[in-house]
């Protein structure tokens, strides 16, 4: 099932699917925020927002406004 | 012939760039885990083997060549300019051990300049820790490099780094990536115009909105075939160089590095867990902040009373051994309360920048950040801005200037324009001693009112730099997209080294920078107090002595009346007077009027002003606040020090802005003079009218 | 004489004070700073 990253619950593992590049800054690709790669919700702030990521061994935060423009397929529940 | 080489250290930030650059050079810098904490050129010289000496500059941290920061900008500009006074011959490449893969997408890039690139794997100390290990060999002949692997923290690898460097002319220069792969008709297109130039950096010149030598840029632009990549297009390229170097390193650490999870131990999930917590972490962020404060009020007040009574002292025995005359008076009267002045600023300054400086090196700020990022969005600031509004306590200057790392143009300028309220160390002696002068002792559910009343104006100081955010939000009509990524680095244990170079540091540059300004300033303002022009000040001794002939005064209380005349027509009494009309609505008189003019160049100048101007010409060794409360109001009668012009002045120093530092600063980070004049009127204007509307409820 | 000589060393240092002061404030910073702020953030993402 695909979703958007804004989705992910915590301790959720899911996989990149997509990013749209227009709305993200490149930044985050090079922290390893590409597709393929493996994301996972480290923990959230309140109203979830923002959320803390382990992408790919990097660790990081982004706000829920950026988080809805990655598309991923959870993998585990 | 030994030639210097010019050497760059670059690296991503958290990787422990500075303390390779501190074990290169001896000459010992700040070592952060903020990012952009690296922001001032840094350069140090480093002996290499045979003779050799390297000239090294720490370039500010970097994720990429990608310029997202003002500090990156920095690096990208100097790679780029082969004529640079700097260019390196050779770049070190630090990276972290835990986050190779991430840190090799800056070396691939650097590689593909063909500049000379050694890579360092640093903190290699915690590999067994972390279950990973590397087959050097291999990856030095997959990256074609030479890798050393450093742990600045056990002092290891140092010397074969340094032998590495002096080697630089044995470094390979092929690139990792080529240029043409990410899109190869635009790049063949490039290669067609400019032959003679090195793709991947026309590329960077393109992509890049900085500015390269002179040339470069308008070259490529006068070729209409490039312009017509949108910038959509761009992007999209970007993104796809980034993917292929992705590829190129994923396929090199596969066989290079291999990670043995079941060893690894993770302590960062543990505390993570605590200091992230919904409920938790904000508890546990608000405890180190009351902590702070406690140490700042309650620890530094028996040095700041030693210092306070040691100057009292110095200035009184100067006066009595030295032989009289103008230069002695000058000494105990100007220079030496001056000094006290700034000396009594050291312990608290010291302590601040100890707790910014640990919670910075343990990469607990970054969670800090995490936790109030959407608390701070509802002001128009980002969760980074909580770093520069704490700074900011201690002093807005180096809290502007820790700025530079917020991605939005709009919530940097918030943050800038608004920092200024927060209570910074200046204002505290001037509340210190209002406090004591108006406010009762007495205890209100065990806390003292006087304690009370500080921790309110720094409230005030706080809620004031919000709320004016919440309406420059609203009014600032910026477009500017806000992003937000952070870095969360894993915990370490601050280094005590480090540690105390930053608090050695920042105390030094405060003594010596806005020490001398307050050195001069009562320097000047002594001649001011002590001089002044036509009779009443030259035969002030002959009209004192008739005005009093019939009253019998003590020969003591002859002299005071004769200093005060004085002090009254001295070229600074005659301008307070002066002002005089202005500021009596707030319940000032012409003293206060002059202590606060000349604190708009620093407020501490304030203290300063009042203890020259009512030491000048008294003898008796008496503390600044016995004199402050024994004044009178002219007009009114009472003490002129009350309730209600203390409140009054309470409130001035809260909202205007008297610091012409900081106003410098504004104006170069923002590189117009428009926003710091806008924030002198707004808020000098704001602190009077609320000034006057206290002391006219109050009275 | 001694007052004399009390009164030079006092305006020497008034004159090193105000010189000081001057050029702090009002001289036109010598060195050329960059361009920093020129630059629009927002633009190089």
């Amino acid at each position: 099932m695909q979703v958007t990253l804004a989705h992910l619950k915590r301790g959720e593992r899911a996989i990149i699917v997509d990013v749209s590049s227009i709305n993200i800054p490149l930044k985050l690709l090079e922290m390893g925020c590409l597709p393929g790669n493996e994301v996972e919700l480290v923990q959230v702030a309140p109203f979830s927002d923002p959320m803390y990521l382990n992408i790919n061994g990097t660790h990081l935060a982004i706000r829920k406004e950026t988080a809805i423009h990655i598309i991923i397929e959870i993998t585990n529940e | 012939m030994s030639k210097q080489i010019n050497v760059a250290l670059i690296g991503n930030p958290n990787t422990g760039k500075t303390s390779v650059f501190n074990s290169l050079t001896g000459l010992n810098q700040k070592v952060g885990n903020y990012p952009g904490i690296t922001v001032e050129k840094k350069e140090g010289i480093c002996k290499l083997p045979r003779g050799v000496k390297a000239h090294i500059i720490d370039l500010p941290g970097t994720y990429s060549l990608n310029a997202s920061s003002l500090d990156e900008n920095v690096v990208i500009e100097l790679l780029l300019n082969k004529n640079d006074k700097d260019f390196p011959d050779v770049a070190v490449v630090v990276s972290d051990v835990e986050n190779l893969k991430r840190n090799l997408l800056l070396f691939t890039q650097i590689k593909d300049l063909e500049i000379p690139t050694v890579l360092v794997i640093n903190m290699s100390d915690r590999m067994k820790y972390k279950g990973i290990s590397l087959d050097i060999p291999y990856l030095e002949s997959q990256l074609q490099t030479k890798i050393a692997l450093v742990s600045t923290r056990k002092n290891e690898g140092i010397d074969n780094l340094k032998t590495l460097i002096s080697n630089y002319k044995e470094l390979s220069i092929t690139p990792c990536l080529n240029a043409s792969e990410i899109d190869k008709e635009y790049f063949d297109n490039l290669r067609k115009a400019f032959p003679n130039q090195l793709l991947y950096k026309l590329w960077l010149v393109i992509t890049q909105d900085v500015n390269f030598g002179k040339t470069d840029r308008n070259e490529i632009d006068a070729v209409a075939d490039f312009k017509t990549k949108t910038k959509a297009d761009l992007k999209r390229l970007q993104q796809k160089e980034t993917i292929k170097r992705y590829q190129f390193i994923n396929n090199t650490l596969k066989k290079g590095q291999t990670i043995d999870l079941s060893t690894a131990k993770d302590l960062r999930i543990k505390l993570d867990r605590i200091l992230t917590h919904k409920i938790w972490g904000y508890a546990i962020f608000l405890v180190i902040l009351l902590t702070i404060f406690q140490a700042i009020y309650d620890w530094s007040a028996i040095p700041m009373d030693f210092i306070d009574s040691s100057f009292a002292s110095l200035s009184e025995w100067t006066k009595n051994s030295l032989p009289e005359g103008a230069f002695t008076s000058l000494l105990a009267e100007g220079i030496i309360p001056g000094l006290g002045g700034i000396v009594i600023f050291i312990p608290q300054i010291a302590f601040l920048f100890l707790f910014i400086s640990v919670l910075e090196e343990s990469g607990y700020m970054s969670r800090v950040v995490f936790l109030m990022d959407r608390g701070m969005r509802r002001f128009g600031l980002s969760g980074k801005s909580v770093v520069p509004l704490i700074s900011g306590t201690a002093c807005a200057i180096p809290a502007i200037m820790a700025t530079r790392n917020i991605e939005s143009w709009k919530e940097r300028l918030i943050t800038i324009l608004v920092t200024p309220f927060t209570t910074c160390s200046a204002r505290l002696p001037v509340y210190l001693i209002i406090i004591s002068l108006v406010i009762p002792e007495g205890r209100f559910l065990g806390l003292g009112y006087q304690a009370l009343t500080l921790m309110l104006l720094y409230l005030i100081g706080f809620g004031a730099a919000l709320i004016s955010a919440m309406i420059l939000n609203k009014v600032l009509k910026i477009k500017s997209k806000s992003f937000f990524v952070v870095e969360m680095p894993n915990y370490k244990l601050p280094l005590i080294k480090n540690v105390a170079l930053t608090v050695v540091e920042k105390t030094k540059s405060f003594v010596f920078g806005a020490g001398k300004i307050i050195l001069a300033i009562s320097i000047v303002l002594w001649f001011l107090a002590s001089y002044g022009p036509g009779e009443e000040f030259n035969n002030a001794e002959e009209i004192v002595t008739e005005k009093f002939a019939s009253k019998h005064l003590t020969e003591e209380e002859l002299q005071n009346e004769i200093a005060s005349q004085k002090l009254e027509y001295s070229f600074i009494g005659l301008t307070g007077r002066a002002i005089e009309p202005a500021i009596r609505p707030l319940g000032y008189d012409w003293k206060i009027g002059i202590a606060i003019v000349s604190s708009f160049a620093a407020r501490e100048v304030f203290v300063g002003t009042l203890a020259t101007i009512y030491s000048v010409g008294s003898d008796e060794e008496e503390t600044i606040k016995n004199r402050m409360a024994g004044e009178v109001n002219p007009i009114l009668g009472g003490p002129l020090f009350n309730f209600a012009s203390g409140i009054s002045l309470l409130l001035f120093y809260a909202f205007a802005m008297q610091c012409m530092s900081t106003l410098a600063i504004v104006k170069r980070e923002t590189n117009s003079w428009k926003w710091p004049i806008l924030q002198l009127v707004l808020m000098s204007v704001f602190a009077y009218v609320v000034a006057f509307i206290a002391f006219q409820i109050l009275i | 004489m001694n007052h004399l000589l009390q009164n030079i060393l006092a305006f020497t240092l008034l004159f090193l004070a105000l010189g000081f002061l001057v050029k702090k404030f009002f001289w036109k910073n010598s060195k050329p700073t960059k361009d920093i702020g020129k630059h629009d953030c927002d633009n190089c993402h």
